[in-house]
């Protein structure tokens, strides 16, 4: 191969170059911004990640997986994973053996950016040689996985069902530009390598084009023409990178070592938070996930469309939807790049200026029951209202003989956590700190939660000093496994429902499925443990009318009733009484469930 | 007209057309259920900070709707927010939002 | 008149009734019932309300003559087809009727208690429905009811209420309450009665005075607030939390009983005829007629007739002045 031209440059480069150059600089000062915006802690933490070689290699191998080979969407969706590794690992193989092929042909030319995009116009085949087909065959090989890409994202423009995805996300214009830019790109790369393949060789996709209209292919104004066209479409999808949602391509190269180094969200729109926001691909799979897709009017207060306003900066939307959401994980457990949606979205509550000035001074002068005994059992704020729970849970300690007390029994102060789920973590510090004193004041050595919602509040923000917080079903399930408790085996079926708070909050999906299968037989749910279906009942939300809320529970007791169960067995008072309004089905307590193999 | 004299003692009645529900309006418009409730008593039945307290939502609610709530307003700052009240409403008002924009237009200071 | 077939199904005092007055015009009126025996829950009641007369006096005045009726009891429809000619009804005995007409009196079904949870119905010891209590006015036999000295009701258990999925009035419990209160008072005289109630519906004739005997003669306590939660203590004394709204403060009760007014919802097989005759539901689930107005017993099909508390709570008299409407509606409709 030799040059064909004295001066490598033509205009036609320019759309490509200049978009490069707005492309790299907007990176450049985002990266500045974002690092800045860190705090100094974080920064350090960052450079570790960055500069330890183990780590480093980490990060290195992370950024293969995750943005070229796209792995995690491959284990989800093989049909998507192939769709965007096919672009991503394509296209990064195009510019790869393009730089290659530079350096070994024409090294004087290697640091213009533009000479390995346009190769096939400014290069002339000499003679064939096996290392000239090598990268003909491979280039054209890759530009064809590349093509099927793109041919199968058009499709799902159309048939969104053949890859599993109910509903998708609305793009916006600067969305949709980046998008039928990036579409244009492959196929007129195609086009002008083929225009050029006479000259500058080919292979199996370049020269049959070129063989089709010989005459038209080979003249010079028609090659120029298709090159312009060539790289205006680059530049095009360049310029529209950083305001659409293709910036996730340079943002994910900074978002992996960021989260290798365990930073975590302190501003919703700053430091790591920005890194996160800018990496959303807007792929939308958060929205069939999120429940409150139930009702088509909330589909706009998805996750990804908080995303969106949370990059415009759209105070009164961001808060809008944030006060909406139930803040059940369910869109963080299935995001691609885990984007900590749950993190910032009670960074946003927690700035949100809700006038409340909530006063606990009255604590004081609450005196609760004495506890002596081993195991204090906190019923919480609902299990008032759902008797049922409490009896069972005495019943059961009875029967494997603890000795225990309840602290809260004619109703004690609050767990804290709907206080903080609604961003007033200062406030809910005064009612942690006279549970706190209540309860390492009892001298009980287990803290017997028979809520979720609780649960989790004392897992994360409570500090209890010699003081166990065990939720009752792994307490129950641990008194099953030592032999202290004996139960009798029906023949109920039971469907077990993950609470969102105790499955994707705290990690625990096995322990009341190994206890229920003492007393029956399990008839899974069709989504369940990390991927089950929030009741709809949550306190999380704070602005979900009574109607959304019928719309998610209806949805959520489909998928419960998908094996046929005889019962629906909740761990948590709250979701037992927003599934016994809905459900066909008896729905009963962990405990009550547990309490049908007691010997009568 | 004579006047007898009775009008020097201020009348201890509400005057409704004194009233001023402004406020009360601005609610209906962040929670427009604020219109439903029928005042059983549910809410204040089952409020957790109501064992310690003297909150009673219904009265808030309702004192609002007359145009007087200063003394109450300063009730609802014992709320834990704990979510009892929505649980047991039968007209299924969004109670915790309905104390939060009552908070909101009344500016309770922090 | 030609002896022409009418299929009535549901043998409740409407069912009962439609059939007599039809009979009386000179129809056969082909009764069917599900249960064992004639007479819809009216057999589960002791007296009723306004005047405490007897409801076995009432239910076998209502039976007493059904000669030219032919009833059927433990008698479940399979299908109910539609031609030009008329309606054929397939029971599961086997047995097939034809009838250029069909009445519906299905019914109503009261509302689960256990569904309200925080009342702790089949929970706790010492909490009954109105239906249980009725049934100890008959036979005097519940272990629940041991000499109680404070006794509560509680107005609206699954009425009026969003979360029970049913925002109706039931209509008939708050005079029942009163009814209820008054009885037991009168066989616990030392017993202290109070009723939670949102608001008293004493819509009928002498209602009032039954309510103003309740608080003169009996002493009954009416307390004007939704009861939100029961609890037990060790001796299985119910606490029940409730506001006075009157007073403005909250109260926490020990009772010794606690009686739970379930209001009328839909009958089971309401939503089945719906589905099986095309016929229209209301949002509350009770049947919809044609003209709720001008024709409350028709429906979309002229032949199809719906009568008695499938289409609604209502009272027994009014159930059975509807009953004698629907007759000669009917008696209308087959004459043309």
């Amino acid at each position: 191969m030799r040059e064909r031209f004295l001066i490598g440059f033509d205009p036609f480069v320019l759309p490509f170059m200049l978009g490069m150059a707005f492309v790299l600089i907007y990176c450049i000062i985002g990266l500045i911004r974002v690092i800045l915006q860190l705090p100094k802690a974080d920064r350090r933490k960052l450079a570790a990640s960055l500069f330890v070689p183990v780590n480093a290699l980490r990060n290195i191998r992370d950024m293969f997986l995750d943005c070229l080979i796209h792995v995690k969407l491959w284990k989800r969706n093989p049909k998507l994973g192939y769709m965007h590794s096919s672009i991503a690992f394509g296209w990064f193989m195009l510019i790869v053996l393009g730089h290659v092929e530079t350096f070994i042909y024409v090294p004087g030319k290697a640091g213009l950016f533009y000479y390995p995009i346009f190769f096939r116009y400014f290069m002339q085949m000499e003679n064939y040689s096996l290392r000239g087909s090598f990268f003909f065959v491979a280039m054209d090989l890759f530009l064809l996985i590349v093509l099927s890409g793109i041919l199968l994202a058009m499709f799902k423009r159309i048939r969104k069902r053949f890859f599993g995805m109910r509903r998708t996300t609305r793009l916006s214009l600067t969305d949709r530009v980046g998008l039928y830019s990036l579409w244009a790109i492959f196929p007129l790369r195609w086009i002008a390598e083929g225009f050029t393949a006479g000259i500058a060789g080919g292979s199996f996709m370049t020269i049959p084009i070129n063989m089709l209209l010989k005459n038209f292919m080979s003249n010079p104004e028609n090659i120029t023409v298709a090159w312009w066209m060539y790289s205006v479409a680059l530049g095009t999808f360049m310029f529209a990178l950083p305001f659409s949602r293709y910036m996730h391509i340079p943002a994910e190269i900074l978002l992996i070592p960021m989260k290798n180094a365990g930073l975590k969200v302190y501003h919703p729109r700053k430091g790591f938070a920005l890194a996160q926001i800018y990496t959303c691909p807007s792929c939308g799979v958060c929205i069939d996930a999120c429940p409150m897709s139930a009702s088509r009017q909330n589909l706009k207060d998805t996750t990804v469309y908080l995303v969106r306003q949370v990059k415009r900066n759209n105070a009164r939307r961001m808060n809008a939807m944030t006060d909406k959401c139930l803040m059940c994980g369910k869109c963080q457990e299935v995001c691609q790049i885990n984007l900590q949606s749950y993190d910032i979205r009670m960074r946003i509550r927690e700035r949100a200026a809700y006038n409340v000035g909530l006063k606990y001074d009255y604590l004081d002068s609450y005196k609760p029951v004495p506890g002596k005994g081993k195991v204090l059992y906190y019923a919480g704020c609902m299990s008032s209202l759902t008797p049922v729970t409490g009896r069972s849970v005495r019943k059961l300690l009875n029967a494997a003989g603890v000795s225990w007390t309840q602290m809260d029994e004619g109703g004690g102060i609050c767990c804290g956590r709907p206080l903080i789920l609604a961003g007033r973590r200062r406030e809910a510090a005064d009612m942690i700190a006279r549970n706190t004193e209540i309860i390492e004041g009892s001298g009980a050595s287990v803290l017997l939660v028979s809520c979720a919602i609780c649960y989790r509040v004392f897992k994360e923000e409570y500090q209890l000093k010699g003081v166990k917080v065990m939720h009752y079903t792994e307490y129950f399930n641990g008194l099953l496994e030592e032999g202290k408790l004996r139960l009798k085996r029906g023949d109920l079926k039971y469907a077990y429902h993950d609470p969102c708070d105790l499955g994707r909050g705290c990690g625990i999906y096995d322990e009341p499925r190994e206890a229920l299968f003492r007393v029956g037989a399990l008839a899974p749910a069709k989504q369940e443990k990390a991927m089950s279906v929030c009741c709809g009942g949550s306190v999380g939300s704070l602005t979900l009318s009574d109607g959304d809320r019928a719309a998610i529970t209806q949805a959520s007791v489909v998928n419960m009733l998908h094996s046929g169960p005889d019962r629906i067995v909740t761990a948590c008072p709250l979701c037992l009484k927003t599934y016994s309004r809905y459900s066909p089905v008896k729905v009963v307590d962990f405990a009550e469930a547990l309490c049908d193999g007691l010997e009568k | 007209m004579i006047d007898f004299g009775y009008s020097l003692s201020k009348s201890n009645a509400l005057k409704i057309e004194n009233l001023d529900d402004s406020r009360f309006k601005a609610l209906h418009k962040l929670e427009p259920d604020a219109y439903k409730c029928i005042g059983c008593g549910s809410c204040t039945a089952s409020c957790s900070a109501g064992v310690f307290t003297e909150l009673s939502l219904r009265k808030t609610l309702l004192s609002l709707q007359r145009g007087e709530g200063k003394g109450y307003i300063d009730q609802l700052q014992s709320c834990m927010l704990c979510g009892k009240c929505m649980l047991v409403c039968p007209r299924g008002i969004n109670t915790r939002h309905l104390i939060l924009s009552i908070c909101k237009i009344y500016s309770v200071e922090q | 008149m030609a002896k022409d077939n009418v299929v009535v199904i549901g043998g409740g005092p409407c069912g009962i009734e439609v059939s007599r007055n039809l009979r009386d015009m000179g129809y056969t009126p082909i009764l069917l019932e599900q249960q064992s025996e004639l007479g819809g829950h009216l057999r589960q009641w002791d007296r009723l309300f306004p005047e405490g007369v007897d409801a076995r006096k009432v239910l076998k005045e209502l039976t007493s003559d059904l000669r030219g009726v032919k009833w059927f009891t433990d008698a479940t429809i399979d299908s109910i087809k539609k031609s030009r000619k008329g309606y054929t009804v397939n029971v599961d005995s086997g047995m097939t009727f034809e009838s250029k007409a069909v009445i519906l009196t299905t019914g109503f079904k009261l509302f689960p208690a256990e569904k309200k949870e925080e009342y702790g119905y089949n929970i706790y010891e010492r909490v009954i429905t109105n239906a249980d209590l009725e049934e100890y006015f008959r036979t005097r036999k519940d272990s629940r009811i041991q000499d109680p000295k404070t006794i509560g009701f509680v107005h609206c258990v699954g009425s009026r209420d969003e979360k029970a999925c049913n925002r109706q009035c039931s209509k008939v419990c708050c005079a029942t309450a009163v009814k209820q209160a008054s009885e037991i008072k009168e066989l616990f005289p030392e017993a202290t009665v109070y009723c939670f109630y949102m608001d008293l519906r004493m819509f009928g004739r002498s209602y009032e005075d039954m309510y103003l005997n309740a608080q003169k003669k009996y002493g009954v306590r009416f307390i004007r607030g939704r009861v939100s939660e029961v609890s037990e203590d060790i001796d299985g004394k119910l606490f029940v939390k409730a506001e006075d709204t009157l007073l403005g403060k909250p109260m926490k009760m020990k009772m010794d009983l606690l009686v739970l007014m379930t209001g009328i919802i839909p009958g089971e097989s309401t939503a089945q005829y719906s589905e099986m005759l095309g016929i229209e539901r209301g949002e509350d689930g009770f049947f919809a007629p044609k003209d709720t107005i001008l024709e409350p017993c028709r429906t979309k099909d002229a032949g199809l007739f719906i009568a008695g508390t499938c289409t609604g709570p209502k009272t027994l008299p009014e159930t059975l002045s509807e009953a004698r409407a629907t007759a000669i509606q009917v008696h209308n409709f087959l004459s043309k």
